[in-house]
């Protein structure tokens, strides 16, 4: 087990840089999610620490280790990649024992060695089968079987649950993450998937255009977005573009002024907040309050999604619990509402 | 009220009709039977035909001056494994193919692999074009060129004669027949292996490389046996080619080198010698067939399991 450290590496082909920069360092048994939209350059990353991707400028470290211009094939690095990418004319075993004699340990080693990974995927009944007999599941499973059998310093996975239905998702989720606890791995897990960034992650790196965006513990970056940007990918809808007019006073570019929470910004800025913050009827004191008529209800099962507009074209999303779950009766399209907020539940991020 | 009285009236129509009958589906394949008569006939008549033709008259008779005398013999099959020097041109013919096949596996599979792996798009398909360039050339005319190369004071032996070596005789050798089938098949191995490379998925290497395994155990143990279907592809098609040369060898082969298309042409051609031509013809073609079939069937039992 070790530390990975990513000082300033750099990619570029040719006049695109794809990694600008980025500097990293994830903990002994951390694991870390690197999150962005596509191209963003997490991929990118994540396979130069594999080795597959030369670095253009920089250096990686392992435990203290430099491995920058080492070939993957001596970096000890168990890898997980979005198709699984099993070895389709070998068995699950031989899958999950191939990395065992690369290393040359004797027969019976492997053979107890690859019982045991594929125990801990409960998967020992399928040994003998083919890749192509198994579900995505399964496969998964066995790809990270065989990327922890041979006991690796560093798990790096790619996008390893973009392929699975929600269900099977929300399963494999939960079991990468107890499997990298159990065996304290050092983990740095690509996605796109905000969702899966945060309930999978030890610490959340947010990178956008080849950099590092944001990075902080998985409340830190969904409470206090720090961007335009990272608001809109943690999945605040609302956001709501003006300037500070004084004090905790901003200007909405609709012209409604209200209060927010002051911070140390300056210039262009956007409010942000989240549509569960908005209240929709029984407005408190303290709040910030417009009046609006409800334009469109989505019924999504455990919440809806009202958006409302105000007379001076401000459209917001605002959600509440549905019926089904004790939440208030539905509002209906054209119904005048008094949409509200307190002024510490919206965040101001730079535009 | 309309909508529900209508959905009413043809839910009972819905359900009495009654489930497909398999008459009905043989009926709706009737019109795709006959779009592919006409290329079955075709096949049927021009490939077949002259086959059945040829069979017939390898049982015919050659009476000198006559020509072809029609019977039911095996006279001209027995005047083949009677005859040793046929036998020995069989023989030369199947040792230049395996190894002109061979040749061109190892030449091509590089490069068919740097292509997929290495080139970018764009050069890709400049270099596939280049590599099939030299089959939009004649054969004979290629191999003419390959004269001027190979001659005893062609271009190679100048090259070599320039830097102070004696020079080498090439031309008219089982070495130069070699050389030029090679140059005539590499474009159709590489190209078939290329395609079949194509579909390896790029992930495995890389799994493979993480698990511990150099560039050559990569290869080994996975590229190679995913390649399995294409290099058996590209090899059959390049020995079946090698096999049937006829330009080649009679050109860089020179008066004294004997493969069997050549004696094939020369019996019918020269000697007049229909139903001997066509008996040599066959044992040729079966001689390729089985060696074909056998090695498919081995390579097939290898990779059937995981491939379907």
């Amino acid at each position: 087990m070790s530390d990975v450290v990513l000082q300033s590496i750099v990619k570029r082909y040719d006049a695109m840089t794809a990694v600008d920069h980025v500097s990293l360092t994830i903990g002994e048994g951390e694991l870390v999610a690197l999150l962005g939209p596509s191209g963003c350059g997490k991929t990118t990353t994540l396979r130069m620490v594999g080795g597959f991707i030369p670095v253009t400028e920089g250096r990686i470290l392992v435990g203290g280790r430099d491995l920058t211009h080492l070939p993957p094939n001596k970096r000890n690095m168990g890898f997980g990649f979005q198709n699984y990418a099993l070895f389709p004319h070998m068995t699950i075993a031989e899958n999950v024992a191939f990395g065992l004699e690369m290393r040359k340990l004797p027969k019976a080693e492997i053979a107890a060695k690859v019982k045991t990974a594929l125990d801990r995927v409960k998967l020992s009944h399928l040994a003998e089968r083919l890749p192509k007999q198994l579900s995505g599941g399964q496969q998964q499973r066995v790809a990270l079987a065989r990327a922890l059998v041979i006991e690796p310093d560093v798990l790096l996975l790619d996008e390893p649950l973009s392929n699975l239905d929600a269900q099977l998702r929300h399963e494999m989720k939960t079991e990468i993450r107890t499997l990298q606890q159990q065996l304290g791995i050092t983990t740095i897990f690509v996605t796109h998937d905000q969702d899966e960034a945060l309930s999978v992650a030890d610490r959340v790196v947010l990178m956008r255009n080849g950099r590092i965006e944001q990075q902080g513990s998985p409340d830190d970056l969904f409470g206090r977005p720090a961007s335009r940007f990272a608001a809109e990918f943690m999945g605040v809808t609302n956001l709501l573009s003006g300037e500070l007019a004084g004090v905790g006073r901003f200007r909405l570019a609709s012209g409604e002024e209200v209060r927010v929470d002051p911070a140390g910004l300056s210039g262009e800025l956007s409010l942000a907040v989240r549509p569960e913050r908005l209240v929709l009827d029984g407005a408190e004191e303290d709040h910030n309050a417009l009046p609006a008529v409800v334009e469109l209800a989505t019924y999504r099962g455990l919440v809806i999604d009202y958006r409302v507009a105000t007379a001076s074209g401000l459209a917001l999303i605002a959600r509440r619990p549905s019926p089904a779950v004790g939440g208030p009766a539905p509002l209906k399209p054209g119904q005048p509402v008094r949409v509200s907020w307190h002024p510490n539940a919206g965040t101001l991020v730079a535009a | 009220m309309t909508s529900s009285a209508s959905s009413g009236a043809t839910a009972p129509v819905a359900t009495t009709s009654p489930p497909a009958p398999s008459g009905r589906e043989g009926r709706r394949l009737a019109p795709a039977y006959g779009l592919t008569a006409p290329a079955t006939i075709f096949v049927l008549v021009a490939l077949m035909g002259p086959l059945a033709l040829m069979f017939r008259y390898s049982l015919n008779r050659f009476v000198p001056g006559q020509m072809m005398v029609e019977a039911l013999t095996l006279d001209n099959y027995a005047r083949f494994f009677a005859d040793s020097f046929y036998q020995e041109v069989l023989g030369t013919t199947l040792w230049i193919s395996a190894l002109s096949t061979l040749l061109c596996l190892v030449a091509g599979f590089p490069v068919a692999y740097f292509l997929v792996r290495q080139a970018s798009d764009k050069w890709k398909g400049r270099l596939l074009l280049l590599i099939v360039l030299p089959l939009l050339m004649g054969n004979a005319v290629r191999t003419a060129a390959w004269m001027v190369i190979l001659g005893d004071k062609g271009l190679f032996n100048a090259v070599i004669g320039a830097v102070g070596l004696s020079p080498v005789k090439l031309m008219y050798t089982p070495t130069a027949v070699v050389i030029g089938l090679v140059s005539v098949l590499l474009p159709f191995m590489i190209v078939t292996l290329q395609s079949v490379i194509e579909g390896i998925d790029a992930n495995l290497e890389s799994a493979a490389q993480s698990l511990g395994a150099s560039h050559l155990t990569v290869l080994w143990r996975v590229v190679l046996p995913l390649a399995l279907p294409g290099i058996l592809a590209g090899t059959m098609l390049c020995f079946i080619l090698s096999m049937n040369a006829y330009a080649t060898p009679v050109l860089i082969g020179g008066p004294s080198f004997h493969m069997m298309a050549p004696t094939v042409y020369q019996q019918v051609a020269k000697a007049m010698n229909w139903p001997f031509g066509a008996a040599l013809a066959f044992v040729l073609m079966a001689v390729t067939l089985v060696l074909t079939t056998t090695a498919n069937v081995l390579v097939q039992r290898r990779y059937r399991r995981w491939s379907e």
